[in-house]
């Protein structure tokens, strides 16, 4: 034997840590209420409260809400109740509601849902209340995409709730319109919170901790509408240093580890006193969809692809790539890390070209060809900043963040 | 030394047990539904079929009726009726499906012939769904038959029961048969705010049919018993082809018709997948629409790392392939009414990929 002992103790403490995240719910003796519930689900009137006891309670199957109009579904607190999807067998989401006007979800935990824990689609009026959504096996490629996710809703609130380790966002709000996400803690996501293709925004007071990103504000084409008129306020939003363990194919994956507050090709938008913490690539990155292009174009030629098939952005003849009209302001940037991570192309991008500390502030310098650009950046002027130059092939970096010093109205 | 060897073995064995063992989940109570639920209980009640029930031989106001090409089900066969009130018909449309008369129902029974093998034609009855118009709207609801197959009985809630029969091949399969929710109906019968038929289309009725006198087209049928208004001669619809049979229409028009009525219910520019922007609908020209070179929205680990719908000539690397062979409930396509994968169905889409420049 010629190995010793201090070889082997790092896998054993290895061995450890991979099996040690499943115990939370070790032992448990899971109650069923599938179809009861679900009938419950599905003879609700007007103005009903569907109440959850205390307990664990395990399902095989989607629970649906459908066409319902002032519905509440409580339990009796986040951890008290405790909704696992862990043994599902059908249906892509734990919770689907569509169709409906006013629903709450309201104080309980949903956990391990093979897809989404909690979708709501094409409705008017939804309230996600201390709702914790989250996998218990720790953050994982194979977990579900959205904790929370909104799509294709109006007037949507999400207060008080916890999401974690979404294999996309924690809390995702898509194709909706007049938002709030407020006083949410949100960790070990890809995405702590996502607003996409999203009017009227408000993200204020929320945690975002440990993400691959903290929390992105972006704009994609062919959908349903685009988004704009956003504000992202007062948030920590601290040490989003996570690996990027999305599946391939989703857009979240350009997401670079150590990504604070990021804003893909969005208008309107406002991001003002947050707190920007250790988050070891960029605090807050504005990038447009031509930089994602380009990016996913050198990949697909690196991969001796010659398909090239993703110019298909161009196609939505009403889809602006870029980003205008951004106001950032009043912000708190702090970076104990003085050398981004490793883990994606920015990391190393910036190693070669800012040796020492990465920038607080960054964009990618792709500027829309015929109308203003309008970024502006006040009260900050300690702020690391960078233009990056892209279009130039990073030739003529800009660090100079008064040639951004403006004001913008708030929203 | 042997020491730490052993530490690190109780450790992964440690591991492994959690792994696998089994979850503690208890059975539900049985419980009666406080259903104050406005339909019929028993499907004995409509009256739909006469002497032995499960034979399914319809009263004289069912119209038997078939499609072109249907939705897969699990290799589940289906028997379908349409009734229409005393004096009712059917409003053709060139590309939807029809407008039906208040009153009217669709009847559809699915059954697995317990032996493809044999000629006896023993069959099990599994669901009996009925769409009923009332109030200016369709009603969903689905009847489950009992173990005696004497008749069946309102399920609001789904069900699961298992499935065995002999297949054509001699083999024995067996499926975990999903009876829908009353909300898990809508999950592909709501369009535009509304309950809507998917079927029932010009295009997917044009086909002859050999209960019909003289086995004659369905189309015709209908038009010379008086039961379709606004057929207009020349007709004007696009029959869809019977994606199993080749000689019913060349492969694109095969694999487009086999991808509308299996996906386009959801994944059309009013359905409840329109969030995607894939558009499975036959007319739908754009190629990016209906997936070529599109790249995923929301399909989280659905993409199965692959980047696009559909890369031309590389089945395998198309995100359509691997949701349509997965059996995972977050991965698969359709999402609903499935348990396992269509063999057939992705044999023909693997073609038409393959084939695609």
């Amino acid at each position: 034997m010629k190995y010793n002992i201090p070889v082997f103790l790092p896998i054993v403490l290895l061995v450890m840590a991979a099996c040690g995240s499943d115990e939370e719910r070790e032992g448990v003796v899971w109650n069923n209420i599938e179809k009861q519930l679900q009938s419950k689900f599905i003879t609700a009137k007007e103005g009903d409260t569907i109440r959850l006891e205390e307990g664990f309670f395990a399902f095989s199957r989607s629970l649906i809400l459908d066409s319902k109009k002032n519905i509440t579904i409580a339990g009796a607190g986040i951890d008290k109740t405790i909704l696992s999807f862990k043994w599902q067998e059908e249906g892509a989401e734990g919770i689907r509601a569509a169709n409906c006007k006013n629903i709450t979800f309201q104080d309980f935990t949903i956990e391990d849902a093979k897809g989404d824990n909690i979708k709501v689609t094409d409705t008017d009026g939804i309230t996600f209340s201390r709702v914790k959504a989250y996998w218990t096996g720790g953050a994982k490629e194979t977990n579900g995409a959205y904790g929370l996710y909104p799509v294709l809703c109006t007037d949507v609130l999400v207060e008080s709730c916890i999401a974690a380790r979404a294999s996309d966002a924690g809390i995702y709000v898509g194709q909706s319109d007049n938002v709030i996400i407020r006083n949410c803690l949100v960790y070990e996501n890809v995405a702590g919170i996502e607003s996409e293709n999203s009017n009227n925004v408000e993200i204020y007071e929320n945690t975002a901790k440990n993400n691959t990103g903290g929390i992105l504000v972006f704009d994609l084409p062919g959908l349903t509408q685009y988004g704009s008129d956003i504000q992202v306020y007062k948030n920590t939003v601290t040490s989003n240093n996570h690996v990027n363990f999305a599946p391939k194919g989703n857009i979240v994956g350009i997401v670079p580890p150590g990504t604070g507050i990021m804003l893909l090709a969005t208008r309107k938008v406002e991001i003002f006193e947050n707190t920007i913490t250790n988050n070891r690539t960029v605090g807050t990155a504005l990038v447009s969809y031509e930089l994602v292009n380009a990016m996913e174009k050198e990949e697909e030629e690196a991969a001796g692809s010659a398909a090239n098939i993703n110019n298909n952005y161009k196609l939505d003849s009403l889809y602006n790539p870029y980003y205008s009209d951004i106001y950032i302001h009043d912000n708190v940037y702090k970076n104990k890390h003085w050398f981004p991570t490793m883990k994606s192309d920015f990391g190393k991008l910036f190693l070669l070209k800012f040796p020492f500390r990465t920038p607080d502030i960054l964009l990618d310098g792709f500027r829309p060809p015929h109308e203003e650009w309008n970024i502006c950046i006040s009260n900050q002027e300690k702020t690391r900043f960078a233009n990056l130059d892209a279009p130039g092939s990073f030739e003529n970096i800009d660090k100079s963040i008064k040639n951004y010093s403006c004001n913008i109205p708030t929203l | 030394m042997v020491g730490v060897v052993w530490t690190l073995l109780l450790f992964q064995m440690a591991c492994n047990e959690k792994e696998s063992a089994k979850p503690i989940i208890l059975k539900e109570e049985e419980f009666e539904v406080e259903y104050d639920y406005p339909a019929l209980r028993k499907l004995s009640e409509y009256a739909f079929f006469t002497g032995t029930m499960h034979q399914l031989n319809p009263v004289s106001n069912l119209i038997p009726y078939e499609l072109n090409s249907p939705l897969f089900s699990d290799y589940a066969e289906k028997s379908r009726f349409i009734v229409l009130p005393e004096g009712g018909k059917m409003i053709y449309h060139p590309t939807e499906v029809f407008d039906f008369p208040e009153g009217a129902i669709l009847i559809k029974n699915f059954y697995y012939p317990l032996n493809l093998t044999d000629t006896t034609g023993a069959k099990r009855m599994i669901e009996t769904r009925l769409l009923i118009r009332k109030s200016g709207t369709w009603e969903a609801l689905t009847y489950v038959w009992n173990d005696d197959q004497t008749d069946a009985f309102l399920e609001i809630a789904g069900k699961n029961i298992d499935v065995r029969w002999v297949d054509a091949n001699g083999k024995s399969q067996k499926v975990n048969y999903s009876v829908p929710s009353l909300n898990q109906c809508k999950s592909c019968h709501w369009r535009n705010e509304e309950m809507t038929l998917i079927g029932p289309s010009a295009r997917q009725l044009d086909k002859s049919n050999e209960l019909y006198p003289g086995g004659q087209n369905q189309l015709i049928y209908y038009r010379n018993e008086g039961l379709l208004a606004g057929i207009p001669n020349p007709t004007t619809h696009i029959p869809l082809p019977d994606y199993s049979n080749p000689a019913s229409g060349n492969l694109i028009s095969r694999a487009r018709a086999y991808l509308e009525i299996n996906c386009a219910h959801c994944h059309r520019p009013e359905g409840p997948a329109k969030n995607s922007a894939l558009n499975l609908l036959v007319s739908e020209t754009n190629p990016v629409a209906y997936g070529v070179g599109k790249t995923p929205v929301a399909a989280g680990k659905g993409s199965g790392g692959r980047k696009y719908d559909i890369v031309p000539g590389k089945p395998d690397e198309s995100i359509f392939i691997y949701r349509m062979e997965s059996n995972e409930p977050d991965i698969m396509m359709p999402e609903l009414g499935r348990k396992i994968a269509h063999q057939e169905g992705i044999e023909l889409i693997k073609e038409w990929i393959r084939n695609m420049k």
